[in-house]
């Protein structure tokens, strides 16, 4: 037998091979339909979109508020009849209202989809508000947030959000222990009655769609109209920070979390997926710049993420890690120095290729089985794109060079336009 | 149902392998039969400590994630008690790179005293970050030992103190490799685009040279029966009190899982669950309530955790919880109730196999436990569980005297 040498394999070039584009239908009252219909599986899951989000409200806690309190009680199920009934059916829900949108997913067997329309139709467009569970919402929910206050990721967070869109805008705005009293049965009414118009709603099925899901979405939702249409509020006005440099003191912590970024161009702007790249780069998988100096180097920290995300109306960069007290002005120090190294000298050619081959994974990785499409086809569906986004994206995967980076650096990285929160 | 091959290597290695060809990608899942249970008490942490040096290079690859990545690959790795597994997808073109790059740290691994001393700063910051550094993030520290008074689960897998993990030295770690990372306890399964006869080829190619190492018998002091509550008091500054109650139950592979399984279901199922039901939606006592099984190989725990409401003291709070238990015991769950927690528990396992990398892990586990095609016989075994039997189980697990209990307490101060 002649000795085995255990060579590195031969590796092969992959393409990302992004589907075809849902098909859109649309209900008799308007709202759209979107099918994807894929996996080996017998379940399903359906996404009900609206722009209900944070955005849209006029006091702290309305959007979130008004979205857990949908399933709470209905016109023909009080709030332990339906968490009893949804069980019973084994359907999964989640109920999720973000900074713009907001609305109901629920994952279950297909055999049960026309229970689990019914039970959205319920939920979303007939619920009732009652008094008493929305006072137990709120005595939960003031005890949860006291808790998160306890940890310094989240006091870093919000602190980081109050700088880069201002203490008045909804992105930016801080919620306080007194903003839990303020929440009446009458003002979710209201909230609910303006944002969640059937019309207007966006549905997203997706999985191994058996029978015909487009008849029960008629059945169930394709003659209800909602007297509402929301106009957009013309007070609500991105602010930033005058102060780039923000501490939050908290007693006995033992290390110090770090949010450090700025507002910058959403999914929308032609340069977005070059700036998808160079975060890649510096902070965005496990061989990322920041990862190997702060983490595999130095052993500063656990770990430290770049990320850039859109909002409706902005996006924002953000680099994030928790670091032992006595190493926190050290690891910012190298946060900012790795920043001004992508402004000062392009990649090499060798790290350039490292990234496109790991984002040309995860791009497979997005498009693998019918959940994961139907989440890919939400983050761009929100922002009124589709999936020539990612088409655009793996074009810039491939043909992105150093000098490009080195302009979206100087472009949307500057150090000096930096906001950093450090909490304890 | 999820169809599977399987075969052992002469070394040892068992190899099972999923064939789906309706994806562009193959998960490997790759699980060492050792965990933080095999460790010794004044090292404790150890084998957490190793899946992170398990990253630092082997033998012929002086990195592991760079030709990884090059290949569009994308891996983790989790240890617990029991087990430590690392996982990975690839697009299934780039498969053999994931056999090479696993095999060779299975064979030897590589790291520098310089690369032990980062991986030993980036842990404890791990230790800190998850559990010193948030609120009531030391409960499993301080309940743990009272429980287990011999059995190594008695310490949590992250280490019982950062003292022991900043203690380890190049021979200690070398020392755990040769022990427990042996071809014997490993199982590879492989889910997603790769047939049978290739993954054979490859596991043979690239596994087959790795030699079985000495299997040191696995003897870990057995915890004696409890019989006597046992209780802590601690005050730490946190918003809100919170309770801690935990009972000694049996092995994953007994017969009596499914059944404490659909019990926790039943107690804590979600909102629909008895302890919410009465606790929060009734009651308000308290903001959240769980209840869970550990899924331990060795003799385990059911866990229930509750935060307290502002204003409802902490006993009153622990005797109604203790209401609803022995409501359980006292009385034999209706048929409806029963089904409900029967159906969720087969919708849950159904999403959770949608899933190449979690269909590969599934494999693995099972494996261990005995068999792969217990994958497919879950529901059917949850399902067969009846009202008298969890009422039953109530009874002889759910004992005060069985109970280690944690009284959380808030200094009040902010």
């Amino acid at each position: 037998m002649g000795i085995f040498l255990r060579v590195q394999p031969q590796v092969e070039a992959f393409n990302a091979s992004i589907p075809a584009e849902p098909q859109l239908y649309e209900l008799s009252n308007g709202a759209g339909i979107y099918l994807i219909d894929a996996g080996t599986e017998e379940v399903m899951r359906t996404d009900f979109i609206f722009r209900a989000g944070m955005v849209r409200e006029y006091l702290p806690l309305l959007a979130t508020t008004t979205n857990m309190m949908l399933a709470e009680g209905t016109l023909n199920y009080n709030a332990r009849e339906l968490s009893s009934t949804l069980d019973y059916y084994g359907i999964f829900m989640n109920l999720y209202a973000e900074k713009d949108i907001a609305g109901l997913t629920l994952y279950f067997l297909s055999k049960h989809a026309r229970k689990a329309m019914e039970l959205a139709g319920e939920i979303l467009f007939r619920p009732v508000f009652p008094g008493n569970e929305l006072d137990l919402m709120m005595k939960k929910r003031i005890n949860w947030f006291r808790i998160s206050r306890g940890k310094t990721q989240n006091l870093a967070m919000d602190n980081f959000f109050e700088a880069i869109f201002g203490s008045r805008h909804p992105y930016g705005r801080k919620v306080t222990e007194a903003d839990f009293g303020k929440m009446t049965s009458q003002l979710v009414k209201d909230f609910h009655s303006m944002h969640y118009s059937p019309e207007e709603m966006t549905v997203l099925v997706s999985g191994k769609i058996n029978g015909n899901i487009t008849g029960l979405l008629e059945d169930f939702y394709g003659g209800l109209s909602s007297g509402y249409i929301y106009r957009e509020d013309p007070e609500n006005i991105l602010s930033e920070s005058r102060e780039r440099k923000i501490k939050i003191a908290k007693r006995g912590s033992v290390q110090s979390s770090f949010r450090i970024g700025k507002r910058t161009i959403n999914k929308r702007h032609p340069d977005y997926p070059g700036l998808k790249f160079l975060n890649t780069l510096l902070g965005g998988y496990f061989g990322s710049r920041l990862m190997k100096n702060l983490r595999e180097e130095k052993g500063y920290t656990y770990g430290v993420h770049s990320s850039v995300s859109s909002f409706d109306l902005s996006g924002f960069m953000v680099i994030s890690t928790d670091v032992g007290r006595q190493n926190a002005e050290k690891a910012a120090g190298e946060i900012f120095s790795e920043l001004k190294r992508l402004q000062a000298s392009p990649p090499t050619d060798e790290e350039m290729e490292v990234v496109r081959k790991y984002m040309m994974g995860e791009i497979l990785r997005m498009f693998d089985g019918p959940f994961s499409i139907a989440d890919s086809f939400r983050s761009v569906l929100d922002f009124g794109l589709n999936f020539d986004y990612y088409h655009r994206m793996a074009e810039t995967i491939k043909s992105v060079t150093p000098d490009e980076i080195m302009r979206l650096a100087n472009a949307y990285c500057k150090p000096e336009d930096m906001y950093e929160i450090k909490a304890g | 149902m999820i169809s599977f091959s399987r075969f052992t290597l002469p070394n040892g290695m068992r190899v099972i392998v999923h064939y789906d060809s309706s994806t562009p990608l193959v998960a490997m899942n790759l699980l060492y039969d050792t965990g933080s249970k095999d460790e010794d008490p004044s090292k404790t942490g150890m084998a957490h400590l190793f899946e992170h040096l398990m990253f630092c290079g082997s033998a012929n690859v002086p990195e592991y994630d760079l030709p990884l990545q090059l290949a569009g690959g994308e891996n983790n790795a989790f240890t617990n008690n029991d087990i430590t597994d690392y996982y990975l997808t690839i697009p299934a073109g780039n498969i053999e790179t994931a056999f090479w790059l696993e095999s060779d740290r299975m064979l030897q691994p590589a790291f520098s005293q310089e690369k032990l001393d980062v991986q030993k700063s980036v842990v404890i910051e791990e230790f800190k970050q998850r559990y010193l550094n948030q609120p009531y993030g030391d409960s499993m520290h301080l309940i743990r030992p009272l429980a287990y008074k011999v059995h190594p689960y008695r310490w949590p897998t992250i280490g019982m103190d950062i003292s022991h993990v900043a203690s380890v030295t190049m021979a200690d770690a070398l020392e755990f490799f040769r022990t427990f990372y042996s071809p014997r306890r490993a199982v590879l399964a492989l889910a997603g685009n790769i047939n049978p006869d290739k993954a054979y080829n490859l596991a043979g190619k690239w596994f087959g040279p790795v030699n079985g190492n000495i299997q040191f018998p696995r003897d870990l002091p057995q915890e004696p029966g409890q019989n006597k509550a046992r209780d802590l008091y601690v005050e730490r500054n946190v918003p809100a009190d919170a309770l801690y109650k935990v009972w000694h139950i049996g092995r994953r592979g007994d017969s009596d899982y499914y059944t404490l399984d659909l019990l926790t279901d039943l107690l804590a199922g979600g909102d629909s669950g008895r302890l919410y039901n009465r606790l929060v939606r009734e009651l308000r006592m308290f903001s959240e309530i769980n209840a869970y099984i550990t899924a331990d190989i060795e003799p385990g725990l059911i866990i229930m955790t509750g935060k307290i409401m502002k204003g409802t003291d902490l006993k009153k709070a622990e005797s109604a919880l203790n209401e609803v238990i022995d409501n359980l015991k006292d009385k034999e769950p209706a048929e409806d109730e029963m089904e409900k927690v029967r159906n969720k528990f087969e919708s849950a396992t159904v999403l959770s196999n949608t899933n190449i990398m979690n269909k590969a892990l599934n494999l693995s586990v099972n494996e261990l436990l005995g068999d792969p095609g217990l994958i497919n016989t879950e529901v059917e075994r949850f399902r067969a569980v009846t009202g008298p039997m969890a009422s039953a189980a109530a009874r002889k697990y759910l004992d005060s005297g069985n109970c280690t209990t944690l009284y959380y307490k808030s200094t009040g101060r902010k």
